[in-house]
């Protein structure tokens, strides 16, 4: 054997455990899903076969097609918001902060990443409630008369989201941001242009690997998220992972559960579709 | 423009900040209810949620999948990406794409099918099933972390380590493992992190053994209490003293 | 390296339960979870209660199909489903000597809903009422007897709506003078609009413990489909809060339990059904920390405190028991129909 295939060999050797495990447990169970989506149910029992029927009745039963409006919707309200404030936070921690103060600037700005995710939707619960925080504070200050109602609305639940992604996008903004060497924005001022053109056209386009990767991470977990909606959103609405687990822990259907499984899947493969061409995934 | 960056600044940290100082204010909580006014202070929450042995068992059985599945997940993807960094092995691009593939996946879709798998061959749920999920999630990371560490000057180490004629179980063990130390090391961090604090997983794939956050989802839905604020400030103490140890000495010392 | 390798795996080796110690696996609602309730019977028969709480019998029966015989031992269910679990195969035979329902309320003995062709497969042991909470200080509590003020436009927006379609449906149904026996194919589009007036008036729709929450925090004045279960917990905190049962009526809830067909061991099984529908059971169940709810067991009364029976309103028991009508029983297609009804309510 030359040694270039016994390294190949034993390549493949190291490989495998790493392949057989994502083979096993996630390529597998989720063909498995798929079948079961063309499953149907006949009173409680789910019966094996061909049959589309649960991915027409996602599209057309308006209380299934809502769910998935509704979560498209919220993902991308909260992806845009997140973007626009994350960046300028990003862009003071990289720029106006002290080097030496930048490291302790960035922890504080990620701090309630340490709480428990659970948690962390339960307390904004306590701080938008009509007895909450905000609202005893803006009584006390005679801003408003009544109090708001912020709490289990889809406000709330963006509020939540907002909260959580603002912080990651920084961290991802701001790795990008202290890579950027001075020199682009020293040679574009050279030229001539403008401190805004320098900006829109030398320092954003810069940054757009980051914040799409951000972007892309922040509709990844967004969109299949379940604790959010359900604690803050006051099931006012269903997003689809709330439909998902209705669907199966209420009623059993798991075939319809997984077709909207396979939907969900098939709408966060368009996202990466439509913004691979700047995703680098393997350097997060 | 100076003095709007600090503005901003305050403005960023005071939303960021505030959910968790009500949070942790409210667990000192003198009365029933985690709401404004704020009764006095308190530590009889702290007193129920630690003898509590439900919580307590709960806390051990997050730390343990954590540290079990990140390291499982952690040897899986290093061998991995050691393999593929330093062999072209046909079809490596597809091999990569399916390792990280995972990662671009919802973890309620993760759940689902592990759910669907275990259901049809009979397995019974329980923290193992739940750590084999855990893995899943965190597989794709450590050998996306491992494989972007390894550089040029590590395959010259290995390949005179080889010359020298150790075997490779040594240069894995003795050049390639410490050269990586930092990544891996940070890897792994991260892995438990995201075990520990994982829900959705969790909460489909455990039987009666539960995992934390599943725990403290149980606890949300069977009452309002401070002595849930009283929980996720304990959490937040004890993830903040892990933070700053890893900042201190698994970071610092990277550098 | 090799020492923490072993230490690893002696860690895991611990975290292994302990076998010695026999264990029963129940499947429950969420009030079987409190420690007061379960810790007395795992001492006295040195058991470890293995505790899963799940929502809703279609969700329930499924667990149990996709468990293998002997995976569970005991299961709590709705008192009107228990005829869909015994066809189903799901439950084993009761004694029937063995159970003490000469001391329950007999409206609860509910041998109707617990027996099949004369035999026992469940008991009774626990219930109370969905009818309309609210605090008494923000309402006009003698709007709240007549189930009509909730849609007059009063109090929209201040309304929030239990997430169980089955009482909320059937107190859909009282309002619109259709008794929740007569709650099937036939009737259930008339229930359409009146239930989305109702979702409409309403802020929002929640599960026990949102509930709880909005009317404690005053996200709401008003819980539809709530009753002393939503009210008690807080009652010490905030006495401002009560119910009532309208005048068109109200819907009397009840939970069962039984012992699961195939459990590996039916002695041990029983004597949890028994521990459960015993005073002492049922006095620690009453009063448990997910909701509240009176005892089926009327002796339960002699261990609860003044305080507690007023607040599950012992007293006024008789005459409730005659107003308030039972869950709808649909058949399966009429409850998939009414799924998907409550369905579309909420994603409206």
């Amino acid at each position: 054997m030359s040694l270039a295939s016994k390294e190949r060999t034993l390549a493949r050797g190291l490989v495998a455990p790493a392949l057989l495990w994502t083979l096993a447990f996630f390529v597998v169970p989720f063909l498995a899903m798929l079948a079961l989506s063309f499953a149907h149910m006949e009173g409680r029992k789910i019966v094996q076969g061909f049959d589309p029927g649960n991915y027409l009745r996602a599209f057309t039963d308006w209380s299934q097609l809502k769910a998935l409006i509704n979560s498209v919707e919220i993902t991308l309200t909260v992806t845009v918001i997140s973007v626009v404030l994350a960046w300028p936070l990003a862009a003071i921690i990289a720029w106006r902060v002290p080097q030496r103060f930048q490291r302790l600037a960035l922890l504080l700005a990620v701090l309630p990443f340490w709480t428990s995710y659970v948690v962390r939707s339960y307390s904004w619960l306590l701080v938008l409630g009509k007895n909450g925080v905000i609202n005893q504070a803006l009584m006390g200050l005679g801003v408003v008369a009544e109090p708001l109602a912020l709490a289990s609305s889809r406000t709330a639940t963006v509020i939540g989201f907002v909260h959580f992604f603002v912080m990651l996008l920084t961290l991802t903004i701001y790795a990008n941001l202290v890579q950027l060497s001075p020199n682009y924005a020293r040679a574009a001022q050279d030229l001539g242009a403008g401190r805004f053109a320098t900006f829109a056209h030398v320092i954003l386009p810069l940054t757009l690997p980051g914040v799409i990767t951000g972007a892309f991470v922040t509709f990844v977990l967004c969109i299949g998220d379940y604790i959010t909606p359900q604690i803050l959103g006051g099931n006012t609405e269903l997003t689809l992972p709330q439909l998902i687990m209705l669907q199966m822990g209420r009623s059993g259907n798991f075939p319809m559960a997984s077709a909207l499984s396979v939907i969900l899947m098939a709408v966060v493969s368009l996202a990466y579709a439509g913004c691979s061409r700047w995703l680098r995934l393997d350097r997060i | 423009m100076r003095i709007l960056s600090w503005v901003y600044l305050c403005l960023a940290y005071a939303f960021v900040l505030l959910p968790v100082v009500v949070l942790v204010v409210f667990s000192f909580q003198d009365g029933r209810l985690p709401v404004p006014p704020f009764q006095g202070f308190s530590l009889q929450w702290y007193e129920k949620i630690l003898s509590d042995t439900g919580l307590m068992t709960a806390l051990w059985h997050s730390a343990l999948v954590a540290f079990v599945s990140s390291a499982v997940a952690l040897v899986l993807g290093f061998l991995a990406a050691h393999a593929l960094a330093r062999v072209r092995l046909p079809g490596s691009v597809v091999l990569r794409g399916v390792l990280i593939a995972p990662m671009t996946v919802s973890y309620l879709i993760i759940a689902l099918g592990l759910l669907t798998l275990f259901n049809q061959t009979g397995i019974k749920l329980s923290l193992w099933t739940a750590g084999i999920g855990h893995v899943v999630i965190n597989l794709p990371l450590c050998f996306a972390m491992a494989y972007a560490a390894m550089g040029d000057h590590q395959k010259t180490a290995e390949r005179a380590a080889r010359d020298l004629g150790a075997s490779e179980a040594q240069v894995l063990w003795l050049i390639s493992a410490p050269m990586l130390a930092p990544a891996l090391a940070a890897a792994f961090f991260l892995s438990v992190t995201f075990s520990w604090d994982e829900f959705i997983i969790a909460f489909l794939l455990t039987r009666f053994d539960v995992t934390l956050p599943v725990e403290i989802w149980s606890m949300l839905r069977s009452g309002l209490s401070p002595a849930t604020n009283a929980v996720g400030s304990l959490v937040f103490l004890v993830s903040i003293t892990a933070v700053v140890m890893a900042e201190v000495f698994v970071f610092r010392r990277a550098k | 390296m090799t020492q923490r390798a072993l230490t690893a795996l002696a860690l895991l080796t611990l975290a292994t339960p302990a076998f010695a110690q026999d264990t029963l696996n129940a499947l429950v609602w969420c009030d079987h979870t409190d420690p007061a309730l379960i810790a007395p019977f795992e001492e006295k028969y040195n058991v470890k209660v293995n505790l899963k709480d799940f929502e809703g019998t279609a969700a329930g029966l499924a667990i149990l199909d996709q468990s293998q015989p002997g995976d569970w031992d005991v299961m709590v269910i709705d008192s009107v489903d228990v005829h869909r679990a015994v066809e189903a195969g799901k439950l084993a035979e009761l004694p029937a000597d063995k159970l003490p329902t000469a001391d329950f309320f007999p409206e609860l003995v509910m041998a109707e809903n617990n027996t099949v062709d004369g035999k026992t497969y469940a008991v009774t042991e626990k219930f109370g009422y969905n009818t309309i909470s609210y605090d008494k200080t923000k309402v006009d509590p003698a709007d709240m007897e007549d189930m009509a003020a909730l849609t007059s436009g009063k109090y929209d927006g201040k309304i929030g709506i239990y997430d169980y379609y089955l009482p909320v449906l059937g107190l859909v149904a009282l309002g619109q003078g259709i008794n929740t026996a007569d709650v099937n194919a036939d009737t259930l589009p008339k229930l359409q609009e009146p239930l989305m007036a109702l979702r409409k008036a309403s802020k929002q729709v929640s599960d026990v413990v949102s509930s709880q929450t909005a009317l404690a925090t005053g996200d709401v004045d008003i819980i539809v489909g709530g009753g002393e279960w939503l009210t008690a917990v807080l009652a010490k905190d905030n006495p401002n809060l009560d119910w009532t049962i309208p005048k068109q009526g109200g819907l009397r809830w009840s939970q069962s339990i039984g012992v699961v067909a195939g459990t590996a061991k039916p002695d041990l099984a029983l004597e949890f059904v028994q521990y459960i529908v015993s005073p002492e059971g049922q006095a620690a169940l009453a009063q448990s920390s997910c909701y509240w709810g009176m005892p089926a067991n009327q002796k339960a009364g002699d261990l609860l405190s003044a305080e507690a029976k007023a607040v599950l309103r012992w007293d006024q028991q008789p005459d409730y028991l005659k107003r308030a009508q039972l869950y709808p029983i649909p058949d399966a297609a009429t409850d998939t129909a009414m799924q998907d009804m409550w369905t579309a309510m909420l994603n409206q």
